[in-house]
């Protein structure tokens, strides 16, 4: 073999190396979560610990599922714990639903409309506005969590998943306004002239031309505030107390509560609440890296 | 459809962009704006576009009055310098957008932009995306979108600025066939002069958003009102020798120095023993050895060959320098003494402290 080509095979082995052992660092929670979710409880506890199930067993997913009672094993019989997390798993993986997408769809409904008016109308205070927005970014948002608490008490909405929808838009709309705005700035405003001058209304230049080009800074966007929303614990854990209103994140944490932590359960449900995020990040990945991209350039 | 433009004013905050603007635009004409970057000449195109409101003045499309009309309303067409083609939309949805919005069937939207498209020669494009085409094939597009409505009016805001130097000669003679087919009253706006002498039936030179002259190409080339005119139009442009009108024996001279040119009578009786600025083309000017006292001396500065015609960049007294535009074959020495004579018919005078061509 010719000793350059030799060298460059070496040198392409090596970069390959280094990612895969990065990539499985990175990836090794969620490996070992699947791992663990589908085993059976007496080789969750094996020692030595198994990576690759020798008995896989999808029980715990259908235990989420069909709500089966948490128990645990005591010598023959089944004994069943305090809590029933498992129970309301389907219940809260809707709420989780419900909030994300309310607040996702609140946040880029007005974020986009506040981009727009921001970039295309004059009025005083439009230029700060932006910069304002993410200032609140600058604070841990454990500071926000309380005295929103207070507005939702005196709005009744505590323990309501409308509280939630309200406390996530607070949190990712300053975001989403910043992104959209920066996205906004880079198209160009002869299009909708020109559109206009074809005899299109305001209304239709926005949502034939205006909509369409900055649908890869209004999927980022979108993408930003499900994250958050989806993944979110503090507000949840604040906002709601009773079982049916609780979100995933929260809910889940109860796994740990009662007599004995059911790890099959718990990791067959962290997994569940992986794979939407997953598969939407897959599936937009590209949009996401035009949006934050334009973003970066113009902001 | 003529276009009257009254006092029209109109500044951005305390920059004032356009100062009293009054322009009739002949119907059916094709009128060029031409002036340097930052001359107004765009914000105008644009007030009549209804893109920009205007401070004041009034705005006229036949007899009616658009001040306040909106884009829409106007039965206007514009195209852009960047073509603003929708993005996301193909071709034939660019194309026939305007007669969606306006609410147009399908089917005569379909044979609409088919015939559009067969005239422009992009008919193979109809299903693509402006990203997937060409700045030529693009600028067909935004004059597709423009011409598909058959508008009373087409604004055209530099289109051909984008293209290539080859390419912009040939849209520019295609630019003129359509305005010939169309018939549709067309402004155009330019820095470009010769696409301003080439394309247009009048020409509006503006300057500091004020118009300095409109006329044809020929009486702009031929007659410019003003320093700035005479100055902007002509390539290489114009030379400028300020000097007095002299009278002598009854007869007018522009004297500098020791050079005398007799002029012709017109121009003296008004003008003697004031300070005046004579303008003359570098092609109104022939090189030689004469050494009379009509004659301009000085040195060969630089000489430059271009194509059939040579420049010859000539140094007179102190910094200053005219140039003279020659056959490419003609013997001129390049470096040493050279004297000029200037064509006495085609010079120009102009008042030294209005700037106002003396006539």
């Amino acid at each position: 073999m010719n000793p350059d080509r030799a060298h460059r095979m070496l040198g392409l082995a090596a970069t390959y190396l280094v990612l895969l052992a990065t990539t499985f660092l990175v990836c090794f929670p969620l490996i070992w979560a699947l791992s663990t979710s589908l085993k059976g409880k007496a080789e969750i506890f094996a020692t030595p610990p198994t990576l690759i199930p020798h008995e896989p067993t999808i029980d715990n997913y259908k235990a989420l599922i069909t709500g089966r009672p948490q128990y645990f094993q005591s010598g023959s019989e089944r004994v069943a714990t305090g809590s029933a997390p498992a129970e309301f798993f389907g219940r809260w993986f809707l709420n989780s639903i419900i909030v994300t997408v309310g607040s996702t769809l609140i946040s880029i409904a007005v974020s986009t409309l506040a981009a727009y008016s921001i970039t295309r109308f004059r009025y005083f205070g439009r230029r700060i506005v932006p910069y304002l927005s993410i200032l609140g970014y600058m604070v841990p948002s454990i500071i926000f969590v309380f005295p929103l608490f207070l507005v939702m008490v005196r709005l009744e909405l505590t323990d309501n998943l409308l509280s939630l929808i309200l406390g996530y838009v607070s949190l990712t709309l300053p975001f989403c306004m910043w992104l959209m705005w920066a996205f906004m700035r880079s198209i160009p405003i002869e299009i909708e002239e020109a559109a206009l001058i074809d005899g299109a209304t305001r209304l239709q230049v926005f949502r034939d031309v205006v909509i369409p080009t900055a649908l890869p800074g209004i999927i980022a966007a979108a993408i930003f505030s499900i994250i958050v929303s989806w993944n979110d614990y503090l507000f949840g854990r604040v906002f709601l107390n009773s079982l049916d209103n609780l979100t995933l994140t929260v809910g889940v944490m109860l796994f740990f509560e009662g007599t004995h932590v059911d790890w099959g359960l718990l990791m067959a449900a962290c997994v569940l609440m992986t794979v939407p995020m997953a598969v939407l990040f897959m599936a937009l990945q590209r949009h996401l890296v035009t949006g934050f991209g334009a973003g970066a350039v113009k902001g | 459809m003529d276009v009257a433009l009254e006092n029209i004013g109109k500044s951005f905050g305390r920059v004032r962009v356009l100062d009293n603007v009054t322009l009739t635009f002949p119907s059916r004409k094709f009128v060029t704006l031409l002036g340097p970057s930052g001359c107004g000449k765009t914000t105008l195109l644009r007030i009549i576009a209804g893109l920009e409101t205007v401070d004041r003045g009034c705005i006229r499309f036949g007899d009616r009055t658009v001040n306040s009309m909106a884009p829409k309303d106007r039965n206007i067409a514009m195209v852009f310098q960047s073509y603003a083609l929708y993005p996301q939309m193909t071709i034939r949805q660019n194309i026939g957008y305007g007669l969606k919005v306006r609410g147009v069937d399908r089917a005569s939207i379909k044979s609409a932009v088919e015939r559009v498209a067969g005239i422009l020669e992009i008919d193979s494009l109809l299903d693509r995306r402006p990203s997937q085409l060409s700045g030529g094939q693009r600028q067909r597009v935004a004059l597709g979108r423009a011409m598909v409505r058959r508008p009373d009016i087409f604004l055209m805001d530099e289109p051909l600025s984008n293209l290539d130097a080859k390419l912009r000669v040939t849209m520019r003679t295609e630019l003129r066939r359509f305005h010939f087919d169309l018939q549709a009253t067309t402004i155009y706006v330019t820095h470009d002069q010769l696409e301003a002498m080439t394309m247009s039936d009048c020409i509006a030179v503006m300057n500091a958003g004020v118009v300095q002259q409109f006329g044809t190409p020929a009486e702009v080339y031929n007659r410019p009102s003003n320093l700035f005119v005479a100055g902007f139009i002509g390539n290489p442009p114009m030379n400028f020798l300020t000097g007095r009108i002299e009278m002598n024996d009854g007869k007018a001279k522009f004297k500098m120095n020791d050079f005398a040119l007799p002029l012709s009578e017109p121009w003296t009786v008004a003008s003697a023993g004031r300070e005046v600025i004579l303008g003359v083309r570098p092609q109104d000017i022939t090189v030689g050895s004469d050494h009379s006292e009509m004659a301009l001396c000085g040195t060969v500065w630089m000489t430059e060959l271009v194509g059939s015609e040579k420049l010859i960049e000539i140094e007179l007294g102190g910094r200053e320098r005219m140039t003279a535009q020659v056959r490419a074959d003609a013997p001129v020495p390049e470096s040493g003494p050279i004297s000029m004579c200037l064509d006495t018919r085609r010079v120009h005078i102009f008042n030294a402290s209005t700037g106002l061509a003396i006539r």
